[in-house]
């Protein structure tokens, strides 16, 4: 980046399956209004306003942003709208940075949102394609392949799916703006039904209404105070076609070429131990296993014995998702925005109730498509 | 203010704007797009460093049209990639503020959509805020003519004026082998045409058409190596504003006036109508109109010539637009332009825009020389 960059302020709505009290205006501008106050900021500080959201037939409004921009205080303002499917909250906030980095903008505001209850995300996430045998199942259905084929590779055994979604919601319990806050045990999981074998119900992601802003500034802004920020040591979105002979759909490339990036240019070379909290993209238990290896942070077959272990539980040696994560808050556009303002909150030191302790470096994750989009950054406390 | 980069667009491919492309797939027709850019550049995918796209899934149909881009941009091994939900053309911004960010020195930027497999004017209509506007069964049509009633009304503009700018802009088309509408027609002629919605008549917009663009930009130290005749970008700005229509005056536009204002003060010339020729992305002859009186453009003038391409009255594939727009500034400037060629040309306007009624405005001002030294 040809300046430093950071974030300055953080917002999000408290997470709901159907935040009735708003409209998806009001929802996205309860986040903005946390984010901005947070940041101790006006709209009139803010320079430009890049947003993100996932598919628009989840709501019923097409490229929603135009009637949002009132609403986000863009009038007069550039916006840019980013889709880049589930990674989009990522993506979206990287965007921003280099709005920023750019040196044309000082101050950018980003946001990622989805207000799932006013549409019908498995019937949204089932498209129906040429020359393509319709699932009809959502995304659940599109990912159970790649969970077996990560069991038929490694042998990981089937209690560690649950073992992870248990472990997200003991995290999830600890955070006051998640959507899915009950404790459950292995049992509860074993006993819920099978939707996408080998994916069972409690080892899937809500569907959310939630929102998430951030206040991205320029390093000079960023020293300014008034709080402590989060600095952006690197940033990377990369893609890659999906027709591909021989693609590893379990562990894609472009996730690793998406980590090399990142931790090259934040000087990490070993994130097991560089990295001090993760907050990855995991829509159903098993993928966190999978991200670990994707990630860098496990060796092929060893991302599942970590969890097996419970060597990234909260306290243990690498928190992966302290918020909970996907697992128990998924509102889709937001959900990658959320990680990584997740990771931020850390370094910033202002996670709350799942702070992690002596948070030097963190990761924020997601992915979309089918496996195929991979946006994620490292930030620190250190400039 | 920072010290900015020379950047150009070297590449410009775009499929002849049709009805209905029966055989081919929204990729399918993307493919030859992208692989004609990169042979003007004369290079490989591998060569750039960068690729965004932009499309909208309501126009596909489905979610996540993009993604199927991927496959026909040359996305393996992975590459660093972005989709927009808006036109190619502010995808070409975030490209070109990359360049700035020095994240990249080359980038594709492709805009596709299968406007023929829906209903635009219905899926557009469903742009509008679900709580007031939308529920009123607007299109874009009828807010287009809205506005055109809103600018005819403030400024005593009539019918025949309309007319005459479509007249000069199907005129244009005539000359123009990527154009959909591609006969001249009259003003008389077409002020006998009936409405689409009053007052807008059928011969003052396009039909529904479908294209697929790939521009290829690249910054100073590159584009030389990649065009013979590169196209500098002297100064670029956007601006959206609030969608509510009752909130804005409908017969002006602020965003496209505020935007070029700072396009003009980057680039370092007095005003829009100091270049030689602009390209406005104007789907009726009131938009056009607007964006003249925003950008201080004299719409009867043969300096600066508006349009020489017959503009988006004589084709209007959605979300290639207004990228088009910069592609026929590329072709002016570089000596692509053949025969509706502005004489001279060395500094020009690309304006795109997006949402109901000039919501959003950018505008670009490029020369045939480099802005910086």
């Amino acid at each position: 980046m040809k300046r430093p960059v950071a974030v300055v302020g953080v917002g999000q709505t408290h997470h709901a399956a159907r935040r009735a009290d708003l409209s998806i205006p009001g929802l996205v501008r309860e986040a903005v209004d946390r984010a901005l106050a947070d940041a101790g900021l006006e709209h009139d500080d803010i320079d430009a306003v890049v947003i993100g959201k996932a598919p628009d037939m989840l709501e019923g409004v097409a490229q929603p942003e135009q009637f949002l921009a009132g609403a986000v205080g863009a009038h007069m303002k550039p916006m840019l709208r980013v889709h880049t499917a589930g990674s989009v909250g990522a993506s979206t906030a990287i965007t921003a940075c280099t709005h920023v980095a750019s040196g044309l903008y000082d101050r950018v505001l980003t946001i990622a949102y989805e207000k799932q209850s006013e549409g019908n995300a498995m019937w949204a996430l089932s498209p129906n394609m040429p020359f393509t045998t319709p699932l009809v199942a959502g995304a659940g259905g599109f990912f159970a392949p790649y969970c077996r084929a990560y069991i038929a590779k490694t042998g990981a055994p089937p209690h560690i799916g649950p073992m992870t979604a248990v472990c997200a919601r003991e995290n999830a319990a600890r955070n006051e703006y998640a959507h899915l806050r009950e404790p459950m045990t292995i049992e509860d999981v074993m006993n819920s039904p099978v939707l996408w074998e080998p994916i069972r119900y409690l080892e899937t992601c809500p569907s959310s209404d939630g929102a998430i802003a951030m206040v991205i500034a320029s390093g000079d802004l960023a020293k300014q105070g008034p709080r402590k920020p989060a600095w952006v040591k690197s940033a990377a979105s990369y893609a890659e076609a999906m027709w591909v002979p021989g693609r590893d759909q379990v562990s894609p490339r472009a996730g690793k070429v998406a980590a090399k990036h990142v931790y090259d240019r934040a000087g990490i070379t070993d994130p097991w131990n560089q990295i001090q909290t993760a907050e990855i993209y995991v829509p159903f238990a098993w993928f966190e296993a999978m991200w670990l290896e994707n990630l860098g942070f496990a060796e092929v077959g060893e991302g599942w014995k970590k969890i097996d272990r419970g060597e990234q539980r909260f306290g243990a040696h690498l928190p992966i998702n302290p918020s909970g994560g996907v697992l128990c808050t998924n509102p889709i556009g937001a959900s990658g925005m959320l990680r990584l303002g997740e990771a931020a909150l850390q370094v910033m030191g202002r996670a709350g109730a799942h702070q992690v302790e002596g948070v030097k470096n963190a990761l924020g994750h997601a992915y979309g498509g089918g496996a195929q989009y991979f946006a994620m950054w490292i930030v620190s406390t250190e400039l | 203010m920072t010290k900015l980069r020379n950047v150009a667009i070297v590449g410009f491919a775009q499929l002849p704007i049709v009805a209905r492309d029966e055989h081919r797939m929204s990729s399918e027709m993307l493919y030859p797009a992208v692989r004609e850019a990169l042979a003007q550049v004369g290079v490989e995918r591998d060569a750039i460093d960068y690729q965004i796209s932009a499309s909208t899934d309501y126009m596909d149909g489905r979610p996540f049209g993009f993604v199927s881009a991927l496959d026909v941009m040359g996305s393996w091994p992975p590459r660093q990639d972005l989709h927009l939900e808006m036109d190619g053309t502010f995808a070409a911004y975030y490209a070109w503020i990359r360049m700035q960010a020095d994240e990249c020195d080359t980038a594709i930027v492709c805009g596709h959509g299968k406007t023929s497999e829906g209903e635009p004017d219905r899926v557009l209509g469903l742009q509008l805020d679900p709580y007031y506007q939308a529920a009123l069964g607007l299109d874009a049509t009828s807010t287009a003519a809205l506005q055109a009633s809103a600018y005819m009304a403030r400024t005593g503009a009539t019918d025949a004026d309309l007319a005459a700018i479509a007249a000069r802009n199907r005129s244009a088309g005539t000359k123009n082998p990527d154009a959909q509408v591609r006969e001249a027609a009259s003003a008389a002629g077409l002020q006998m045409s009936p409405w689409a919605v009053e007052p807008l008549r059928r011969g003052y917009v396009p039909p529904i058409g479908e294209s697929a663009t790939c521009l290829v930009l690249a910054a100073e130290g590159k584009a030389e190596k990649l065009c013979d005749k590169p196209v500098w970008i002297h100064g670029v700005d956007h601006r959206t504003e609030m969608q509510t229509l009752g909130a804005r005056d409908l017969s002006r536009s602020a965003s496209a006036r505020f935007a070029a204002g700072k396009a003009c003060a980057m680039a370092g010339i007095a005003g829009a109508s100091a270049v030689d020729l602009a390209e406005l992305h104007a789907t009726n002859p009131a938009a056009e109109l607007i964006l003249c009186e925003a950008l201080g453009l004299d719409p009867k003038a043969a300096k600066p010539a508006i349009n020489p391409s017959g503009g988006a009255i004589c084709g209007d594939p959605i979300m290639s637009t207004g990228l088009i727009r910069l592609g026929e500034v590329f072709r002016q400037l570089s000596g692509r332009a053949k025969d509706r060629a502005v004489a001279g040309a060395k500094k020009a306007i690309a304006h795109g825009t997006q949402g109901h009624a000039l919501q959003h405005n950018i505008v670009w001002v490029l020369g045939s020389e480099r802005r910086w030294s």
